[in-house]
């Protein structure tokens, strides 16, 4: 990804619940349906479908639904939540190759209402494929949520870091303090305090009920089309500054732990050389962050990925504030995954847009480069979103 | 106000108050008592049980100064207060969960000891396997002519029994409506199969090159060091310390009776492997755990890799027979005369399958088990009790311990006490070193 003059000039979602009511196809319409209205564009305009792999809705579906006749192109990216910014990324590519014009980038889920991801799918283990094989090593043993398989690397973290579950919960008032000033956050009005977090129930020891983010039902859509076009449209482009993929040695999908250094994220280390170097800046120039918060612990394990500290330093990172509005780097302006929606990290990217654009609820002051992660514990991606 | 409020604000005030008025035992320490309770905890044969010492065993601290069959508790009693209070919203059984108990000094034949209360702390309402409850916390300190000499913290839940269904069979919580109970069946591949050949013939066998000597897991078809696409295999020592772990508690989980330890061990060949690490209290493990492996066999195909904590520092186990007549002589040994220590039908009218042991002889069986292995002149500083599912009579209750921790000066063992439905209890002992072991 080098000089791609690609933006995201549109922005759509559905209200965030716990039971939408609606098919997941309804939803992913309803938010691209309203992603091109912001970007004034219409569904014949688009020809490019983005989505996850986990994602319930073929583009194929997603397109006669929306009465778009031809699709030329059209992807969907594995490893769960860490297909978000490359959502982007294919789109942003297939614009700068000229393979599309207007690529609309979508997820949409009934996590909550439908199948909820934090409980056990034994079925996961059983496919003769590689990822069953995988899951062989951990499911049987009992090893088999996701919050589980996080635990095991937030313990070997809070071992060689001093990190405690205290600095865990930080993570979790910032993004709930953040989620009670935006109404469209599920926690909206609902601030919790560390005393909350460490009273919470334990699900996966170290982890407590408020490090895990939301099971929600909702659907975002992005729309991307090249900077040309963009300066066309209504809304101020969010460039799309870099954006990356990253997978590392020894890659597990949730379960890296037979590398030599588990208590670390290599694949968003590879992701963040990539950012750094296409965006030309560094972790000082970001104005704020939307760090991908399924669980509390691997947003400090990025904070030190990303370059923002160094190895084992984040709890002093975060201390004091800093990851709060009116701090050094407020993370998760909207809330996150913990206080907004678990739209899979979309909701964040929608956030990092309304930052570029100066229209966020929670607006950071500026107008410096945001940046955006995806998925942790598996192969994953990032985004550094600008104004023009 | 609300009852949360009403009980808030009752506690805030209580704990407030600081101490209630020193109460005093109704008798001294004496011999008759000291000679009921070692012939009801102890082992008949045990030679403890016929000749009286003239020191009180630890554990008995709490048995001096209680309220007794007709006896009440002070009017400023902390949790005889916050009892009543409970109890009038609603919240009509009680059942103890935790013990902690500090020893200073033993205590000695005529001493008349006295005891003060305070309120630690009341937390609730909390959702729990029992019904809605409130946890309170109260401290107790005993004083003997005004000198500390034992203090306990002491945590009990008040709650709203729920209505149970008829118990059909062994309920687990894995065995809740939707979730199988069976364990999760791994898929075997041509380059896995030799693994789980392994465990069903009870070796744990490690991928490892035989050209290169590369090992590694989990295994796969190529050496991913020197290209072999039939690299081999070697038979772990079985041993290997724990290199991280987590608790599991929610949610449900197939096969599995939660909470459980899963860990991600360390092998000295030079892998990492996760398994389920049986028999381990939560708070017993840490990173660094010597652990030794196990094979648990789920059926004729599969057979799961786990690990145990190993030791050279184990406590042989001791199993005691819960009969009726021990779970009533030992609570009223222990002058606890709660009727569901001792009345079937009331017992059963609470919710319980049978009469069930009270936690004062639980205290006096950890301390029994301990000292019968730390030998007579074992001096106690502490005992701490956490309690899990009752033990019923008709129950076998086996307790197993092991040393965690001897720094010279101190010993500390922490002991596991399971009977027919789990764990009951789980213990941590502090002992002076003695020198002798």
């Amino acid at each position: 990804m080098r000089g791609v003059a690609a933006a995201i000039v549109g922005i759509g979602a559905t209200e965030f619940s716990k039971n939408s009511g609606r098919s997941e196809l309804r939803l992913a319409v309803e938010a691209i349906t309203s992603a091109l209205a912001d970007a004034g564009l219409a569904a014949a305009d688009v020809d490019g479908l983005v989505t996850f792999t986990m994602d319930g809705n073929a583009e194929t579906a997603v397109a006669r639904e929306l009465g778009v006749g031809e699709l030329r192109f059209f992807s969907q990216i594995g490893y769960g939540g860490g297909a978000a910014c490359a959502t982007v990324q294919q789109a942003a590519m297939a614009v700068a190759t000229g393979t599309a014009d207007v690529v609309v980038c979508y997820r949409a889920l009934n996590e909550r209402s439908g199948r909820r991801f934090g409980q056990v799918t034994a079925g996961l283990a059983g496919n003769l494929t590689t990822v069953g094989i995988d899951n062989g090593w951990h499911y049987p043993m009992g090893l088999a949520t996701p919050a589980a398989m996080v635990a095991m690397i937030a313990r070997r973290y809070m071992h060689l870091s001093g990190a405690t579950s205290e600095d865990f919960g930080r993570v979790t008032v910032a993004d709930r303090r953040h989620a009670a000033t935006n109404p469209n956050a599920w926690f909206f009005g609902r601030p919790v305090t560390l005393a909350d977090h460490q009273e919470s129930r334990p699900i996966v020891d170290p982890l407590r009920l408020l490090d895990c983010c939301q099971e929600s039902d909702g659907a975002v859509a992005i729309v991307v089309t090249s900077l040309d076009r963009a300066r066309d449209l209504p809304r101020r482009p969010a460039v799309i500054a870099a954006a990356a993929q990253g997978s590392g040695p020894d890659q597990y999908t949730m379960t890296s732990y037979y590398r030599d250094d588990m208590a670390a994220l290599p694949e968003m280390g590879v992701v963040a050389r990539q950012l750094w170097r296409q965006a030309a800046i560094g972790p000082a120039d970001v104005r704020t962050a939307v760090l991908y918060d399924h669980f509390t612990p691997y947003v400090l394990i990025q904070l030190e990925e990303l370059g923002f500290c160094g190895r084992g330093e984040a709890r002093e990172f975060i201390s004091g504030g800093a990851i709060e509005m009116g701090g050094r780097l407020p993370l998760n302006p909207h809330g996150g995954q913990l206080g907004e929606a678990y739209i899979h990290g979309m909701n964040g990217i929608a956030e990092a847009v309304r930052q570029v654009r100066g229209t966020s609820v929670n607006q950071v002051p500026g107008d410096g480069p945001v940046l955006v992660t995806a998925g942790t514990g598996v192969p994953t991606s990032g985004l550094i979103l600008s104004a023009e | 106000m609300t009852a949360a409020e009403t009980i808030r604000s009752a506690a805030d005030r209580l704990a407030a108050g600081g101490d209630s008025k020193p109460r005093l035992a109704r008798d001294a320490v004496n011999q008759p008592m000291i000679r009921n309770w070692l012939e009801a905890i102890g082992d008949p044969v045990d030679p403890r049980g016929q000749e009286c010492p003239d020191t009180a065993p630890p554990a008995m601290i709490q048995v001096w100064t209680m309220p007794g069959l007709h006896g009440a508790r002070g009017g400023d009693d902390p949790l005889g207060v916050m009892s009543a209070l409970l109890e009038d919203v609603g919240y009509t059984s009680i059942v103890a969960t935790n013990c902690d108990q500090v020893y200073h000094r033993s205590v000695r034949v005529g001493e008349r000891l006295a005891v003060q209360s305070r309120l630690l702390d009341v937390t609730g309402p909390k959702r729990t396997a029992l019904g809605e409850g409130w946890f309170v916390t109260t401290r107790s300190t005993w004083t003997s002519a005004g000198e500390p000499v034992a203090t306990m913290d002491f945590r009990v839940l008040r709650f709203r029994p729920e209505l149970r269904k008829p118990p059909q069979g062994d309920a687990t919580p894995s065995a809740l409506p939707g979730v199988p109970n069976e364990v999760i069946r791994p898929v075997v591949s041509p380059d896995t199969e030799f693994f789980w050949a392994g465990t069903r013939a009870g070796e744990l066998r490690v991928q490892r090159c035989g050209d290169c000597g590369m090992v590694r897991h989990p295994p796969g078809p190529r050496c991913p060091s020197c290209g072999n696409m039939a690299p081999g295999y070697v038979v772990a020592a079985g041993t290997g310390e724990v290199y991280s772990y987590v608790v599991h508690h929610h949610p449900p989980v197939p096969g599995k009776k939660l909470p459980i330890v899963i860990a991600l061990v360390h092998l000295p060949e030079g892998v990492r492997m996760v398994g389920e690490l049986l028999g381990a209290a939560p708070d017993q493990v840490r990173i660094g755990l010597p652990v030794r492996v196990e094979f648990a066999r789920i059926d004729d195909d599969l057979t799961l890799p786990a690990w145990r904590a190993t030791s050279s520092t184990a406590l042989p186990p001791r199993a005691i027979d819960v009969t009726p007549t021990f779970v009533i002589s030992s609570a009223l040994a222990t002058r606890d005369f709660q009727d569901v220590h001792h009345d079937r039908d009331r017992a059963i009218a609470g919710g319980a399958k049978d009469i069930f042991l009270n936690i004062l002889t639980t205290t006096g069986l950890v301390q029994r088990y301990v000292g019968e292995w730390a030998g007579l002149d074992a001096i106690f500083r502490a005992i701490s009790i956490r309690l899990g599912v009752p033990c019923h009579a008709g129950e076998t209750l086996t307790l197993a311990g092991e040393v965690t921790a001897d720094d010279g000066a101190e010993r500390v063992i922490s002991v596991i006490g399971r009977c027919g439905l789990g764990d009951h209890v789980t213990a941590t002992v502090r002992l002076a070193s003695t020198g002798n072991r």
